[in-house]
């Protein structure tokens, strides 16, 4: 893999007389894509430079829990880099034929900062920075929520990543095609009757839809473990693979969700601002209210049920043998009783 | 899942342990949990029949010995009289017959869960009621479950 890497970087740096790879390796975790670190040495004219990089490639279909798309990120990450301040990395370049890595690539700059953001919480030894790292990264939420779409993705190619027939044309239509999405998707995630509280989800939302909001651009995965921070501060919000144009009350619902799977707390912080929702709302006027939180937090557990299930269910039905989607099955678990509790499951403690 | 930790063992595991005696150890977790994939199925029936049969070998015991006199004789005597004459257990169902009755019925209430929301979205308030109804049964049994089966309060891999 070095030596195809090694070509795609003379790519990227036409102007090197020489360059090498060091330090490739796996980067642990990661729940979707296959990454791998290292540093590209670049030797030219103009002295020697060294550039922290990750490959960030595809797994193999029947493996691969999002079908998401490298060019498509590669685009937004630069968009974003363009036309914000967001905290991103850069994304060198991508490599859609996959006969040069086996599948889908792409490179991109590796930041700096902390990924561990369990030091954030309880006894980690950065507890005192938690306020103001989620200060920050509330703030930067709110720059990515009230970014101007049609900069950002001129050719509409996030309304509808995954190809569903989501039609984000107004908030009601692009509700009604993702809950017709879940529900039709069904089938395909089904592989156990227990799997009902799924489809009593879906059915519940399409039921009890909430007062619109504008659709934005949402990160579609902002989680606990999808930020750097160094200080007080955010240095990258990262994985923008679900990235697309939403409901930006899915991204507070999806953090309520990773809050519980991480065992975190961002969502009580800033403490002095009353917490993250509140400090959200100070910041964009959109007076969400925790009712609205919860039906995106089951909306959002919808989002990312669909892959998720139906990646186990293709383990279960033998499909592949990736040992991650069979662990995914137990601790994907621990969101059950908060599911339970939002759809007011009698017997499911408040 | 158990099949699936096998795997993961034998395909991501082992190829890269270089030490000979972590080697050998997963090996042995590979033997251990073949073993209780192999005795899980058939376990709680086994229980029941050795259980059934273990009462007849007392009786039988008593019944070798014929008059034989002495305290060791009385003690398997009483042995016979006491715990031999117990009730039998009945014997569990297949596991598979068991599993697919239960999948019947659990997406049977899937069904009847798409047919309320049906009725529910057509403005029938009694379809609440039923859908109540079928949540009241499967909140405790999935809670659980979950409690049964979770490990751990974070998911792993992550920061």
């Amino acid at each position: 893999m070095e030596s195809q890497l090694l070509e795609l970087l003379r790519e990227y740096f036409p102007e090197a007389d020489h360059i090498e790879v060091t330090g490739f390796e796996p980067i642990p975790g990661g729940y979707s894509r296959e990454t791998y670190r290292f540093d590209a040495v670049v030797k030219s004219s103009m002295g020697e430079e060294h550039h922290p990089l990750i490959l960030r490639k595809d797994p193999p279909p029947a493996v691969s829990i999002l079908q998401t798309s490298r060019a498509i990120e590669h685009d937004l990450i630069e968009a974003l880099r363009m036309h914000t301040n967001i905290p991103i990395s850069r994304s060198l370049g991508h490599e859609m034929n996959a006969e040069r890595f086996g599948e889908p690539a792409m490179v991109i700059q590796r930041m700096h900062g902390n990924s561990q953001t369990s030091d954030l919480f309880h006894d980690g030894p950065d507890v005192h920075h938690a306020d103001d790292v989620m200060r920050h990264l509330c703030e930067v939420l709110v720059e990515l929520h009230t970014a101007d779409v049609s900069r950002i993705d001129p050719h509409g190619r996030l309304a509808d990543p995954r190809d569903e027939g989501i039609d984000a044309t107004t908030w009601d239509t692009y509700m009604d095609t993702t809950i017709d999405y879940y529900v039709r998707s069904f089938p395909t995630i089904n592989y156990d009757p227990s799997v009902m509280t799924v489809l009593d989800l879906f059915l519940t939302l399409r039921r009890d839809k909430p007062r619109p909001l504008p659709l934005v651009l949402v990160h579609g995965d902002f989680n606990p473990a999808n930020f750097l921070y160094e200080g007080g501060r955010v240095t990258a919000l990262i994985d923008w693979e679900n990235a697309r144009i939403g409901d930006p009350r899915e991204d507070l619902g999806w953090m309520t969700t990773m809050d519980i799977l991480s065992n975190t707390n961002v969502m009580a912080h800033p403490i002095d601002e009353g917490g993250f929702l509140a400090y959200y709302n100070k910041l964009t006027g959109f007076d969400i209210t925790q009712d609205e939180v919860d039906y995106f937090t089951l909306f959002g557990t919808a989002n990312i049920a669909v892959p998720v299930q139906a990646a186990i269910k293709r383990r279960i039905d033998g499909e592949s043998t990736e040992f991650m989607h069979l662990y995914l099955a137990q601790s994907a678990g621990g969101t059950v009783p908060n599911l339970l509790r939002l759809l007011n499951y009698p017997g499911v403690p408040q | 899942m158990l099949e699936g930790v096998l795997i993961s063992i034998s395909t991501d595991i082992l190829p890269n342990v270089v030490n000979p005696k972590a080697a050998a150890s997963a090996q042995m977790m590979q033997s251990i949990i073949q073993g209780i994939r192999q005795l899980l199925p058939v376990y709680d029936q086994y229980l029941a029949e050795e259980h059934n049969q273990m009462m007849g070998v007392l009786r039988d015991v008593a019944g070798a010995i014929g008059d034989t006199s002495g305290a060791a004789a009385d003690r398997i005597r009483e042995r016979a009289a006491t715990l031999g004459q117990g009730d039998e257990v009945p014997i569990p169902i297949g596991r598979d017959v068991l599993m697919a009755a239960h999948r019947e019925l659990g997406f049977a209430l899937q069904e009847s869960m798409i047919d309320l929301d049906e009725l529910q979205r057509a403005g029938d308030s009694a379809a609440d009621a039923g859908l109540e109804t079928i949540r009241e049964h499967v909140g405790p049994r999935i809670m659980r479950d979950v409690q049964t089966f979770l490990v751990g309060d974070a998911l792993l891999g992550r920061g």
